[in-house]
């Protein structure tokens, strides 16, 4: 990757738009009507672009600039327009000279935190861009930049995607600040970094990479800092944008970023040593690096209790491979060895295929395809009528396709236990994957067989064990081996076992727990040896002062005993 | 370019293991008991003796050269011109039994499962996926090896678990077998299904830790020669030796007698089979990856991507010259015993060489720094 201007970008945001380039050097003269053309000039022509000229303390003349659409028109009004109006009481009747106004103006008058001064006629224009109130008053060289931006924004809502029984119910949504700050407080730590940047030449968005300091590997997030500003384009809607730019293998069918809507997700991961990156106007979060594993894991994994979760991941991992493998399976066995099946199964399948008159590569095709049309027609349409087309799509065609001797009804059974399957998987850029390698796959299965299937999962794994993301390999922590890795893959480990961050992602701070406990199990230990049983029965009758040598009462400690007697 | 001492103890065992399991497993039992009857099991264990002496000799060598393949040491060893004999010798052995190991399975997809499909097709797909793959570097391909390895391991296990109830110990008796005159040819036939251990060559200068090879090569020698010696035996006590002399894959007739309880699979042949595409996959990979690793080696180049399709069709040719399967036992067993020339005595020569002229390579520098993982 090329090296260019890749680190002055931060301080100086460039200027691209074709007007503002001429200005970019310009500053303010101290002429209030020359500046007052010149930003009229490039502005003055939009709807919501509002002028005010006032007169500060009632005798300065000054001119106010912003855009209607993009503020807050109380704050103004009462937040600058007022104080800047009047004089403050303790300068009241004194005339004040030129060169004491601005710092009057800034540190005496102006009822806003964010408030700044600036001379640059560019950086003007794109605070107004970015919904920030100029100021421009009469003889002075700078100008007051006043933050006033105040865009609707939709409430913090149950992620839609990724949607849990026991655990948080935030999600993110489009404005970064309030995305950051759903990720600061559950992380109120010092080491808790954003550092931002500007993408786009046009969009501008703001993008925001969060870390941890002390644990996030330093050359990870010179990577990732090094990628991000390498990407110079108009405009990034989404994070998907970027995500596409900063990925190792770009053709390749799988995804090597993880994207989500979740902040506890995304605090988890940056626990771990991973680095987040959020942009304004998007949703979804990006974590790099990314392992395979990571696409079959759910926040649930971690918030309910390990067996009864370590089993539903292995049937999920079950639904992952029946996704990809299950339709080319049947194809492989039906077309060419239908000697493995159970006799009387392979003579039940032979009966519902009687009347069909294709192979089975064709009718295993041609009903994948229709299932593919089916989901996405039931994603695009509106949801009231989605429901409807659903039921209709699934029971009815499948049921009209059998009895019209289309397919058999195996077949219909194989596809909806695939299309089934593929809905498990937790994440919908893997499963999407996975969906798409069906078909070259049951193509395969339909030319060669088993031995066809073999060597089409032969080529995927291959090219899953040669991906990388970031230099992690893809099927990190299984291969290349890593034991503590290994507690979290096909089962999910005690939070106990898992005291270590992933060492793949060779983090600066190994170990999760604090200073005493050496492993987790330590952690345990002591907290067994420190519970008591303070209701048990026994212990109950002791601080009552009955009898203290192990005889039970004649109640046998039942109260409800005694009443019935 | 990835940093190329990346492969650990475990996965070079790993690699080991997965490249000596391959398609020879199938007629193995059949070499075995053409040798000695029942001893069988004896045969395949001095088969497995005399490769590990091979394996050992490499390992030796590598161990004194760490940084560099037998194609670079043989140089300094021998000379120069000397040494592109050999040299040229080891890339067209394990070229041509790259294609012969293709054609073998070829042969075997063909006889046994797509009874249609001309040898040629199988052949050429098998050898595709072994060129598209060689076109990773040296890392991911141990990370290859290290995946499949599971998957040759557990089907085996699984039918010779499952065979035991066909099971009869008086088939391997007496141990020592009736014919006990021509043993050799068996034992040298089951030393050079062990070749594919030459791919220890190339590893060795990409290992962590060059130190440890000599543990690995006896750890993936004790685990793959046991897993022989252990088809072998259930083959033998399945079947008894007579019957082996009249199958020509005598391990896949024994997952064709096995079946698996609760009768989900009525039989198992076609499942084998297709579970043992990755095993002779990981074979051919490897002696595929050797043979143009050895080559970008033998012209300096840092790069061998570029001979992963150029050789493609010169190995496809020669897997199509055997006429037949019977012609095809024929050379791989008379091409297999020569090939122990090359992979036997020859390191051996250079290793008696290289210790009476003290030529040694330079240690490892960064060998003390064991990351996790």
């Amino acid at each position: 990757m090329s090296k260019r201007k890749a680190p002055k970008k931060q301080q100086q945001p460039p200027v691209s738009d074709q007007a503002l380039k001429e200005l970019q050097n310009t500053k303010i003269s101290g002429n209030l009507e020359e500046t007052v053309t010149c930003i009229d000039g490039l502005l003055g022509m939009n709807a919501d672009f509002l002028k005010r000229r006032f007169h500060v303390f009632g005798q300065y003349p000054a001119v106010m600039f912003y855009y209607s659409s993009l503020t807050n028109s109380t704050m103004i009004n009462t937040e600058i327009l007022k104080p800047l109006m009047y004089p403050p009481p303790s300068l009241e009747g004194q005339s004040i000279e030129d060169d004491r106004l601005k710092s009057i103006l800034i540190n005496d008058s102006l009822y806003h935190s964010e408030g700044q001064m600036v001379s640059s006629i560019a950086s003007l224009v794109e605070g107004i861009l970015r919904g920030e109130t100029v100021i421009v008053v009469d003889k002075l060289d700078e100008a007051f930049l006043v933050r006033t931006r105040n865009l609707d924004k939709r409430a913090i809502d149950q992620p839609a995607t990724e949607q849990v029984i026991r655990g948080p119910r935030e999600g993110f949504i489009e404005m970064l600040e309030t995305n950051i700050s759903l990720l600061r407080y559950r992380l109120p730590t010092t080491d808790f970094r954003i550092e931002t940047m500007e993408i786009g030449r046009r969009s501008k968005s703001k993008v925001a990479i969060c870390y941890m300091d002390g644990i996030t590997n330093p050359d990870l997030l010179k990577e990732v800092n090094k990628r991000l500003s390498n990407i110079d384009i108009d405009a990034v809607l989404d994070s998907g944008y970027l995500e596409q730019y900063i990925e190792d293998n770009h053709l390749s069918p799988f995804p090597q970023v993880q994207y989500t809507e979740r902040p506890d997700k995304v605090v988890a991961n940056l626990l771990e040593g991973r680095v987040a990156i959020l942009v304004d106007g998007s949703p979804l979060a990006l974590v790099v690096p990314t392992v395979f594993s990571q696409f079959y894991q759910t926040v649930e994994d971690y918030t309910e209790r390990f067996v009864l979760m370590s089993a539903i991941r292995m049937a999920r991992l079950v639904a992952l491979v029946f996704s990809l493998v299950f339709p080319a399976l049947y194809v492989a066995v039906i077309s060419f060895n239908p000697e493995l099946i159970p006799t009387e199964f392979a003579v039940a399948v032979a009966g519902g295929r009687a009347g069909v008159p294709f192979p089975a590569i064709i009718e295993v095709l041609v009903i994948e395809i229709s299932m593919e049309v089916l989901r996405e027609a039931t994603i695009r349409l509106p949801q009231q009528v989605g429901g409807a087309l659903s039921i209709v799509g699934v029971l009815v065609v499948g049921q009209a396709a059998v009895a019209a001797g289309f397919s058999s009804p195996i077949t219909v059974v194989i596809i909806a236990l695939t299309t089934i399957g593929s809905f498990a998987t937790p994440a919908y850029n893997a499963a999407l994957a996975l969906r798409l390698l069906r078909f070259p796959l049951i193509i395969m299965a339909g030319i060669f067989g088993l031995y066809g299937i073999m060597i089409g999962l032969i080529l995927i794994m291959n090219h899953l064990l040669s991906l990388k993301s970031f230099g992690v390999p893809y099927m990190s922590p299984y291969v290349p081996g890593n034991f503590q890795g290994m507690k979290d893959l096909l089962i999910r480990g005690p939070l106990w076992w898992m005291s270590e961050r992933p060492s793949f992602l060779q983090p600066l701070e190994k170990n999760r727990l604090g200073p005493e406990a050496e492993t987790g199990y330590d952690m345990l230990k002591t907290l067994h040896k420190q519970t008591e049983n303070v209701l048990d029965p026994m212990n109950v009758q002791k601080s009552k002062g009955a009898s203290a040598n192990g005889e039970s009462t004649s109640d046998h400690n039942d109260p409800s005993r005694g009443n019935t007697d | 370019m990835e940093n190329p001492r990346q492969i650990t103890m475990i996965q070079a065992v790993a690699i080991l293991i997965s490249t000596i399991i391959g398609v020879g497993v199938l007629a193995l039992p059949l070499f075995a008991v053409r040798a000695a009857n029942s001893g069988a099991p004896l045969v395949t264990l001095l088969g497995i003796l005399l490769g590990f002496v091979g394996l050992m000799i490499v390992t030796l060598l590598g161990m004194r050269f760490p940084n560099k393949t037998i194609i670079q040491y043989s140089e300094d060893i021998l000379g120069r011109w000397l040494a592109l004999l050999g040299n040229i010798l080891i890339i067209a052995f394990f070229a041509v039994l790259t294609s012969l190991t293709a054609r073998e399975f070829g042969e075997v997809v063909v006889t046994s499962v797509l009874k249609t499909t001309p040898v040629e097709v199988t052949v050429i797909v098998m050898l595709l996926l072994a060129a598209i793959t060689t076109r990773n570097g040296i890392t991911t391909f141990a990370y290859i090896h290290v995946f499949y390895m599971p998957i040759l391991l557990v089907p085996v296990l699984l039918i010779v678990a499952l065979s035991f109830k066909n099971s009869d110990v008086i088939n391997l008796q007496p141990i020592w077998g009736n014919a006990t005159g021509n043993m050799l040819p068996g034992i040298l036939t089951i030393a050079a299904l062990f070749q594919g251990s030459f791919i220890l060559t190339v590893v060795i200068p990409a290992m962590r830790q060059p130190n440890k090879a000599m543990k690995a090569s006896m750890l993936g020698m004790l685990i793959a020669g046991g897993l022989y010696i252990t088809i072998v035996a259930a083959t033998v006590s399945v079947f008894g030796s007579e019957e082996i002399k009249e199958l020509l894959w005598p391990t896949l007739e024994l997952a064709k007698a096995t079946s698996l309880p609760a009768n989900i699979l009525e039989r198992l042949d076609a499942a084998f089979l297709a579970v043992w595409v990755t095993a002779v996959f990981t074979t051919l990979f490897s002696s595929y990856f050797l043979t143009i690793h050895s080559m970008s080696k033998l012209f300096r180049l840092r790069d061998h991507r570029m001979f992963s399709f150029f050789l493609l069709a010169f190995v496809f040719i020669m897997a199509m010259l055997p006429q037949n399967i019977i012609q095809m036992y024929t050379i791989i067993q008379n091409f297999g015993r020569i090939g122990l020339g090359i992979t036997i005595v020859y390191p051996g020569l250079l290793l008696v060489i290289a210790i009476l002229r003290k030529k040694r390579g330079e240690p490892v520098r960064n060998q003390v720094k064991e990351n996790a993982q």
